[in-house]
């Protein structure tokens, strides 16, 4: 196995609240983690630093057996350009979509490509085909976002993450602001993601899915990673007290079985 | 009392009017141009420049913002070639004022609009690598200069109506023009009748313009994607 992204003993501190108290995750490829927490918990955050939205007050970010950043007496100095460099190989799925809304579906798909990237006409041409198919949205090629479901923008954003051909992706809570019943055709596009072998970090909030989805389930507990293990372990038969209680919370509008006479 | 109307002296003098006229547009139109791209300028400097440009950039704007149109033009006319010993015709400062005056206006336009575009849009433009200055360009721009449509026009009428006083440094606009034809038939009534006609005229046709350039911007699909 191979290790794709390792974090280490990241700390994030916003003002004199510190979100982040030492995480430590290496991913392997093709693996799924789904992290879980309650709001507050450091999750977001820990995904936001991963691809500098966020910068981490301390600890190391590696990708690809390469250490993000120039360490100078013990202070790691980030340049603009080496974060760009590393934005273009981490894909990121946001919770409100975020499409750029004066594009067409397409356009949206190629920007990344064509002006970052730097690829010609018809590798964009075959990239924003490719992973438009993928995502079951060619046929809305020449669609502005405005004229989507939720759920068909976020399926448009996923593929506008993954035109990049990243070493990974990070969805961020990408399912929480669409209704019900656009949830499923996210979901079902995140799993055949993981399904074909994509290195994926979920945060979300469906424990179902992440009991389907994920090759190992992070609970995140103020800002330090409380459990870890197979959903089996973590979901089914969690050890610590913190995430016995955000399972029950989780558990409390499940509808009762059918009696059988 | 009846008044007796001859618009005949009017057109008699539609030259002199139209001389006028042409020089109307050549202000607001000059200054337009170059007030503009200043305007765009001086609102990236004031929202991302360091301190010491953004503090004096700031009072810039506010200054030509606070201070009356007439009395900028009669500094850069009067008191600007005493500075550097140099004439300035009246065109050229007229060019000059209104350049810089608008561009004062134009930047507090430009960044409302940049400021009201949403901060996913800078992450999603982030995310996929991009750096400020090609999201500002790519992302952000299109967007805001969408919105900005209505407040752009609003200040290019307040720009062509301001011009009217180049007049006062001798500068032969349309009202200029107007004024002269007035003193020499005192036919005040009917001169001024037609200037004013002439400037609703044009302001009027570049509103239902705008205007519909509105609509068909808002018919390519885009409002804002939520």
């Amino acid at each position: 196995m191979t290790t794709v992204l390792s974090i280490q003993n990241i700390h994030k501190i916003f003002g004199d609240l510190e979100v982040l108290k030492g995480i430590d995750v290496n991913v392997e490829k093709s693996e799924t983690i789904v992290i879980l927490g309650a709001s507050g918990s450091g999750k977001s955050t820990l995904l936001r630093c991963i691809n500098f939205m966020e910068v981490p007050t301390s600890g190391r970010i590696v990708l690809s057996g390469k250490t993000i950043g120039k360490e100078t007496a013990g202070k790691v100095i980030y340049n603009e350009a080496e974060l760009n460099a590393l934005r273009t190989r981490v894909g990121m799925v946001f919770q409100h979509f975020n499409l750029f809304p004066h594009m067409t579906v397409r356009e949206n798909v190629m920007e990344g490509p064509r002006t970052v990237l730097k690829c010609d006409k018809d590798e964009c041409g075959r990239r924003a085909s490719k992973y438009l198919d993928k995502v079951g949205l060619g046929w809305k090629s020449e669609a502005y976002p405005s004229q989507l479901s939720g759920g068909q923008q976020q399926r448009v954003a996923i593929a506008r993450a993954l035109a990049m051909e990243p070493d990974i992706m990070l969805f961020d809570e990408a399912t929480s602001a669409l209704d019900p019943e656009l949830v499923g055709e996210v979901l079902e596009t995140i799993k055949e993601l993981a399904d074909e072998g994509m290195t994926m970090l979920i945060v979300t909030h469906e424990l179902g899915f992440a009991y389907t989805v994920a090759d190992r389930v992070l609970f995140l507990s103020e800002g330090r990673i409380l459990e870890q293990g197979t959903p089996a372990e973590v979901l089914v038969y969690p050890k610590q007290d913190g995430t016995k209680n955000f399972l029950k919370g989780h558990g409390s509008f499940r509808l009762p079985e059918p009696k059988l006479d | 009392m009846g008044y007796d109307w001859d618009f005949w002296v009017v057109f008699r003098e539609f030259g002199l009017l139209m001389h006028g006229l042409i020089n109307t547009l050549k202000v607001t139109g000059l200054s337009l141009t170059f007030g503009v791209p200043l305007g765009l300028c001086l609102a990236l400097l004031r929202l991302y420049g360091n301190w010491p440009i953004r503090v004096p950039v700031g009072i810039i704007i506010e200054f030509f913002r606070a201070t009356p149109p007439i009395a900028q033009l009669f500094w850069f006319f009067f008191a600007l070639p005493i500075l550097i010993g140099v004439e300035i015709d009246p065109f050229k400062a007229s060019v000059l004022t209104f350049s810089l005056q608008s561009s004062a206006f134009f930047a507090e336009v430009f960044r409302g609009g940049i400021v009201s575009i949403d901060k996913g849009q800078w992450e999603a433009a982030k995310a996929i690598g991009m750096n400020r200055n090609k999201s500002l360009k790519r992302i952000i721009l299109p967007q805001a200069v969408k919105r900005m449509i209505p407040a752009f026009l609003e200040r290019a009428i307040e720009l062509m109506k301001t011009t009217t006083l180049v007049g006062t440094i001798s500068y032969a606009d349309l009202l200029y023009e107007a004024n002269t034809i007035a003193q020499s038939t005192y036919r005040s009534l009917e001169v001024f009748t037609v200037a004013a006609g002439i400037y609703f005229v044009i302001i009027f046709v570049c509103s239902i313009g705008v205007r519909q350039l509105e609509r068909r911007m808002a018919r390519t699909g885009e409002t804002t994607a939520h």
